[in-house]
């Protein structure tokens, strides 16, 4: 009974630590405390049930009732008696935190924050977990099972994160996975009996034993193997080890309670923007105050890697804010139509938490912030790896341009080989959205009359209207949905924008950030959750990145879209008075600073070359990898060849070599009658030597032509047996005997054999005999990989890998010797 | 009585003349024994390894008759001891007599002093008189009362035994045994053998007619060519595992003595050098190697309840032995456990 009980609180412990993954969806660790809580309520009543050895149904209602006394009391309702027992009014608590739970699992993204019916859920989830995992495991002795329920906890973060789940919590569920079955196991060991080695000696310590020791590093390199195998698949490394372990890793623990902090690159934002349009509380977040009478949005990120499968966000790429931004003013000419301003803006960010600082378009300098942040010229954002904006205080200057609508369209297209327009016009193929744009841009003669035929199709008119209340995808499906229902929000607005303004060539990118929002206060506003917003940026040759906010101005509060003479509301009642207003406006303002119309394009086209020439030639040097990777292969697959080759090539040439010394002895004692002059001992042993290299040769290749070849075999017996089972035939069959007997010579006798006819020769004899008849995939692999050569590494591989084993296996005994294990196992049997 | 030194050999013989006798005594005896070439070779390469041979074999096989034969083909003293149960000791060795004229003790050579010795059925005689031989055969002297007597050279006794019949025989002592070069069995001869025999031994018996063709100074000097053959340290290494190999056999309870190994190298230069090479091979030491060594070891009782004769048992020895390869390891063979337990050496013992 004492294992029992033991092996009943492995299981509450594994339970536990399966749970592990969920510290990915909480904020803090409440949950944890609550679960510990149920699971020991849960591991205690089933103790105290086993140990008053009561039938399992028994011991299964006294777990469910330990876990409904704990969630009475973590989750009160304020009905109980005692505070303890349940009541009625409890079950109806119960039932309105699980209702609730459900609503709050939609309006919240992760990570959430400790709200009581998100935590009700996971504490009565994990207690039924732990119940379950109980009862398999120590009622129906079924370990192996109870790793299905604690995956069902693993599985939840996985399907509720966006992004991948870091690798840590699932080693740790894992190894309690592990330590269930172990802990199991022994117990069965010790059920049978009491282990006895074979001295007589009983076993009450640990012992080292082999078959426990595979185990464990069985279990080990699966975990391992789990971990590593999608680090190696190209697109799973997303969330994997390799960008924890990079340095983008650090801001999830930076951050006060972690949140969507962490690297740039893996923020997924718009699940973040949805997550918050979708809640019902509204909460501020930002506070600015500008000197800028009408101010474009404040912006934070960029979303600019369009594939099927969604919209990503590149990692920015840039320098420390405190060494200073470039100014569009700064540089040289001057374009005719748009209208600089320089202004400047403080924010305080009060509920905010991104790896990301929001600005204005465009930044030229910034106070009050350290070292960390960066900022991505080509992005214009700026980021931090490190650190997050939560409760940050900062100021800059930033300069807003306005454009009429006849420099956009003045400006040319970009050729398509522009490191810019292959970087951001990439998006993947899409039938309907290629058939629209298609129709959209008929006849239009330059990029802005394009652009603005595509923003123009989503107005009330073609039927689009705006709903948070959608699902919110980006994905390439997704995309088409929208444009087939018309109804979206921001974000789809967005993506389809950009989606389709790349599918015509134009780069185009989805931008993050917040409206002006309808808390102002003489120049401060305050913008809350529902301020957040996306909309597009398209760029224009020598003029930079242009917004355009596709989504109908009317649901967004504090659009900026009637201001933007270049991308009017298309759903505005009167665009006609607005635009020619908008123009003149642009037109008067232009007239006032001619001086600042400067053109951003070098410092914007300078930047990207820095940022884009290690991506840009990425795109077609996939082919070149492709081919240097089955290059590589074949490399690798030809290696045995090559080897075999090459000894055969050093053995022919030893033959030859011998051939040609016997050919000039012979010539020298050609004389009869002379007395025959003794060879050299170096003569001897160069003879020998050759015979050994022929032998080897024809060694390995009967091993080649998979003929057996024994170790046990004399060489005679080796020719005699070719010959006698017609390996060869004709001449062949002397050239085997000449083989033999020279190495039979060479081996035993006092001289080797001399004056014979080349053994070269006799080897491609052999060698052509034995070709003749092998099939055709013996020789197939005789001539790709040979499996003398194959055999020898291996046996070479196998050598030093038992050394390694035994010079292992020494240390560990020496070791040993001082493990305290060792001094118990010593201690006399009881 | 002209005592002839062990060690005085005589020259080297040249290798045709050494071939040229040792075919005519091959043929010689084939004269009697009809298609047994390897059976006689074998005894003649007994007999220049300086051997001792035991032919055993069921009755009327002709084991008396190839002692004869090989006896009759050289030219030399012959004496021939029919083992009976009452046959003592002194009858094999001698004896001292006391001679009235002399008023001395006079010893009276025995059977032994003689180049070839010829024991028939030597198990029919009681241990005691079969230790007679123990002394002669090893160390090739005779020691009476006191005085030692040397043995001609060459001396070989050719001892002839019946393995099935049991009933009045005396099996032999291991240390008797072992001192026994080769053992060899006769076999029946073949159906063509036999026909043949019949008309050649049908009026007369070829034995009579038998002469010599070689005398004992030949045969010294034969055996002077043969201790001169060449013995590769690769041949001897494996000599020497094929013994390690029958000593740590789990199928044999006591494996072969060192002077197994070192008569199966002699026997193995006489095999060479009958087939005239001055070289050994490592195949003259595996066709040795059953003849030689399997009458020396006792199988276990586990292998003879399974019928595991001991020639079988050596025969797989020397067919799963590799080859001591002088240079590198051969990647082809497979892991031995020669480790003399014959446990693997990874594992464990304690468990």
């Amino acid at each position: 009974m004492r294992t029992r009980r033991h092996l009943g609180f492995v299981a509450a412990a594994a339970t536990l630590l399966a749970a592990a993954p969920l510290s990915a969806i909480f904020e803090q660790w409440t949950w944890l405390v609550q679960c510990v809580i149920l699971v020991a309520l849960i591991a205690g009543a089933a103790a105290l049930a086993r140990w008053w050895r009561v039938p399992v149904w028994a011991q299964v209602l006294s777990m469910l009732g330990a876990l409904l006394f704990g969630l009475t009391w973590i989750f009160p309702s304020g009905a109980e008696l005692l505070n303890l027992i349940p009541t009625s009014a409890t079950i109806q608590h119960f039932g309105a935190l699980v209702t609730g739970s459900a609503e709050d699992m939609r309006s919240h993204g992760v990570p959430v924050e400790d709200i009581d019916s998100l935590l009700f859920i996971t504490a009565l989830g994990v207690g039924g977990v732990a119940i379950v995992v109980d009862l398999l495991t120590v009622a129906l002795r079924r370990p192996a099972l109870a790793g299905l329920p604690m995956l069902a906890i693993y599985s939840v973060p996985v399907a509720v994160h966006v992004d991948s789940v870091s690798a840590v919590p699932f080693v740790v569920g894992a190894a309690g996975f592990l330590w269930l079955l172990a802990a199991d196991n022994v117990d069965r060991v010790r059920r049978f009996g009491r282990r006895f080695t074979g001295d007589g000696r009983d076993v009450d310590v640990w012992e080292p034993s082999p078959l426990a020791a595979a185990g464990r590093r069985l279990a080990v390199v699966g975990v391992v193997v789990a971990v590593t195998v999608p680090l190696a698949v190209p697109g799973m490394t997303s969330g994997g080890l390799l960008s924890q372990l990079g340095p983008g890793g650090g801001g999830q623990g930076d951050g006060a309670g972690g949140g969507p902090g962490g690297s740039p690159g893996r923020v997924n934002l718009f699940a973040a923007l949805s997550g918050e349009l979708n809640r019902t509380d509204v909460r501020d977040m930002v506070k600015v105050t500008t000197d800028d009478p009408s101010p474009f949005y404040l912006r934070f990120a960029v979303a600019d890697d369009m594939r099927r499968t969604g919209v990503a966000t590149r990692v920015p790429n840039g320098a420390p804010v405190s060494r200073g931004m470039a100014d569009p003013r700064g540089t040289g000419r001057v374009t005719e139509g748009i209208t600089r301003h320089a202004y400047r803006a403080d924010v305080e960010i009060l509920s905010f938490n991104m790896p990301f600082l929001p600005v204005y378009s465009e930044p030229v300098s910034m106070s009050g912030v350290d070292n960390t942040w960066l900022y991505d010229e080509t992005m214009q954002v700026v980021f931090s790896h490190r650190s997050t904006s939560q409760r940050r205080k900062y100021s800059f200057d930033y300069v807003r341009s306005d454009y009429t609508p006849q420099v956009l369209a003045a400006a040319p297209s970009l050729p398509p080989e522009h490191a810019m327009r292959q970087l951001y016009t990439r998006v993947d193929r899409v039938q309907e959205v290629d058939d629209l744009v298609a129709r959209l841009v008929r006849g239009k003669r330059n990029d802005y009359d394009r652009v603005r035929a595509i923003f123009d199709y989503f107005s009330r008119d073609n039927g689009f209207s705006y709903s948070v209340s959608t699902e919110g995808g980006v994905s390439g499906q997704d995309i088409v949905n929208f444009l087939t229902n018309k109804v979206g929000f921001c974000q789809q607005y967005a993506a389809a924008m950009t989606w389709m303004v790349r599918a015509a060539g134009i780069p185009a990118r989805v931008v993050f950030g917040f409206t002006n929002g309808t808390n102002r206060q003489e120049n401060t506003y305050t913008l809350t959750n529902l301020n957040l917003h996306a909309w597009t940026e398209v760029y224009f040759t020598d003029i930079g990145w242009v917004p355009f906010d596709p989504t109908p101005a009317a649901n967004i509060p504090g659009s900026a879209r009637s201001r933007t003479a270049w991308a009017p509301d298309v759903d505005a009642p009167d665009p006609v008075t607005s635009a020619p207003a908008a123009e003149g406006g642009s037109q008067t303002d232009e007239s006032a600073g001619p001086a600042e119309d400067n053109r951003p394009t070098r410092p914007v086209d300078e930047n990207l070359e820095g940022v884009a020439g290690p991506v840009t030639p990425g795109g077609p040097t996939w082919p070149l990898w492709t081919v240097a990777g089955v290059l590589l292969l074949v490399l690798l697959l030809s290696l045995p060849a090559l080897r075999r080759v090459l000894l055969r090539r050093r053995r022919h040439r030893r033959a030859t070599a011998a051939a040609g010394a016997v050919a000039a002895a012979a010539a020298d004692e050609a004389p009869p009658g002379v007395a025959r002059v003794l060879p050299s001992d170096g003569e001897l042993a160069r003879a020998r030597a050759d015979a050994h290299a022929a032998w080897d040769e024809f060694i390995d290749t009967l091993v080649d032509f998979r003929i057996r070849v024994d170790p046990t075999e004399t060489p005679r017996a080796t020719a005699e047996r070719l010959v006698a089972e017609g390996l060869t035939s004709g001449d062949a069959e002397e050239a085997v005997r000449l083989l033999g007997r020279a190495e039979e010579r060479a081996r035993y006798a006092r001289e080797p054999l001399r004056q014979h006819a080349p053994l070269a020769d006799a080897l491609r004899v052999v060698r052509r005999a034995l070709r003749g008849q092998a099939d055709r995939r013996t020789r197939i692999v005789a001539a790709t990989l040979p499996p003398s050569v194959l055999a020898r590494w291996r046996s070479t591989v196998a050598d030093v890998s038992a050394g390694l084993v035994g010079r292992i296996g020494r240390l560990r005994e020496r070791l040993l010797r001082w493990s305290p294990r060792r001094v118990l196992a010593g201690r006399p049997g009881r | 009585m002209t005592q002839q030194a062990w060690r005085e050999l005589g020259d080297t013989l040249p290798a045709d003349q050494f071939r040229a006798t040792s075919d005519a005594i091959v043929a010689n005896i084939e004269k009697v024994i009809e298609g047994k070439t390897a059976t006689v070779r074998l005894a003649l390469a007994v007999l220049l390894a300086e051997g001792h041979l035991l032919i055993e074999d069921v009755p009327g096989v002709g084991k008396t008759k190839l002692a004869k034969a090989l006896a009759r083909s050289l030219d030399c003293s012959v004496r021939r001891i029919q083992f009976t149960p009452d046959l003592l000791p002194s009858d094999v060795t001698g004896v001292s007599v006391y001679n009235q004229e002399t008023r001395d003790f006079e010893f009276k050579p025995g059977a032994v002093f003689a180049n070839l010795v010829v024991g028939d059925e030597i198990n029919r005689a009681s241990p005691k008189t079969q230790s007679a031989l123990l002394e002669c055969m090893e160390e090739r002297q005779v020691t009476v009362d006191g005085v030692s007597y040397e043995l001609q050279t060459p001396f070989m006794v050719i001892a002839t035994q019946n393995p099935i019949e049991m009933e009045g025989t005396y099996p032999l002592p291991e240390a008797q045994r072992d001192r026994f070069t080769a053992r060899i069995a006769m076999g029946y001869p073949d159906a063509g053998a036999e026909l043949a025999m019949l008309d050649v031994h049908a009026g007369v018996d070829p034995l009579q007619e038998l002469q010599p063709v070689s005398d004992a100074a030949t045969v010294r000097r034969m055996i002077a060519t043969v201790r001169d053959v060449h013995i590769a340290d690769a041949v001897k290494q494996y000599a020497v595992d094929l013994v390690t190999a029958t000593r740590e056999s789990p199928e044999l309870r006591l494996g072969a003595s060192p002077r197994a190994t070192l008569q199966l190298l002699r026997t193995a230069r006489a095999v060479a050098a009958l087939e005239g090479r001055d070289y050994v091979l490592p195949d003259d030491l595996q066709a040795l190697a059953v003849p030689v060594l399997a009458h020396r070891v006792i199988s276990t009782a586990d292998a003879q309840l399974a019928r595991r004769t001991t020639d079988a048992i050596i025969s797989d020895l020397v067919h799963r032995l590799p080859l001591p390869h002088e240079r590198q390891r051969s990647p082809y063979e497979r892991p031995q456990s020669a480790n003399g337990n014959g446990r693997s050496p990874y594992e464990p013992r304690r468990r």
